[in-house]
């Protein structure tokens, strides 16, 4: 598995034909696939290539959710 | 525009182009999601489907209402909708509420509406955390959808066995929520 720094974790932004890669809680899934990813974003706010640990704690929905997206790696912290 | 809507919401430390930029989103959602109920009801036949069919068509014709409520706020804040009606569609805050391959399976239509539904609660929370106590117009907007899209949620996923909501089918008119919007 894959250890990203977030600096690399933040080139996978979605723009493009880059995929979409977010991390929470220390893992990297790939959420490319995802409708609600389209482009890198996330209900217009949240990013692609960036950790999403604490958004997602607000968010109106669970972390289950990340359980359908692959995880590719992990985060390494510098 | 309603200019000095707009700075108030503004100054409440609200980003107006991105809330704009989810309004447009969930008007979309609202209108394709009215475009595809209406061929789910079509298919909601036979002795499990006909059942079903009465609360799916008060939910089209609430998703509509939504759509309806919404335009005139984003014109308020400065916003528009986009002129490419294929645009607009490929926008969508949810995904396509798109007929099963077998579109015999009621269970699997139900699955369906059930997502659609439950993509729209998400999204309206979304929204009301945004404006709470900055947008009071916007929130009141987006409560009052919130509250019928919780309750279609319910509908569906009680015909799914996943347990009692206490609510009924509508009786008289729709949105009791939205309505005050559309007068």
């Amino acid at each position: 598995m894959k250890n990203f720094t977030r600096k690399e974790l933040a080139r996978y932004n979605g723009k493009g034909k880059v995929p979409a890669l977010i991390a929470y809680n220390g893992k990297v899934y790939d959420v490319s696939r995802s409708f609600l990813w389209k482009d890198g974003t996330h209900q217009v706010i949240h990013n692609a290539g960036e950790d999403l640990t604490d958004d997602l704690e607000k968010a109106p929905h669970g972390a289950d959710l990340l359980n359908k997206f692959p995880v590719v790696g992990k985060i390494h912290e510098d | 525009m309603a200019k000095v809507a707009r700075e108030m919401v503004e100054k409440s430390g609200v980003n107006v182009d991105k809330l704009l930029e989810l309004l447009v989103k969930n008007a979309a959602a609202e209108l394709t999601t009215y475009y595809y109920y209406t061929i789910l009801r079509c298919n909601l036949i036979g002795l499990k489907g006909e059942g079903v069919k009465e609360i799916a068509e008060t939910a089209r014709i609430e998703d509509r209402n939504h759509f309806e409520a919404i335009v005139p706020r984003i014109y308020e804040l400065g916003g528009k909708l986009p002129d490419d009606m294929k645009e607009f569609h490929d926008m969508s805050a949810c995904p396509p509420a798109s007929l099963p391959a077998d579109p015999t399976d009621v269970i699997e239509i139900i699955k369906v509406l059930v997502a659609a539904e439950r993509c729209a609660v998400r999204g309206y929370t979304y929204i009301c955390n945004l404006t709470a106590g900055k947008d009071h117009r916007t929130y009141d907007l987006s409560q009052a959808i919130l509250n019928e899209e919780i309750e279609h949620e319910s509908w569906f996923s009680e015909f799914l066995g996943e347990g009692p909501s206490g609510h009924f089918l509508r009786r008289g008119e729709t949105s009791p929520f939205v309505s005050k919007f559309l007068k």
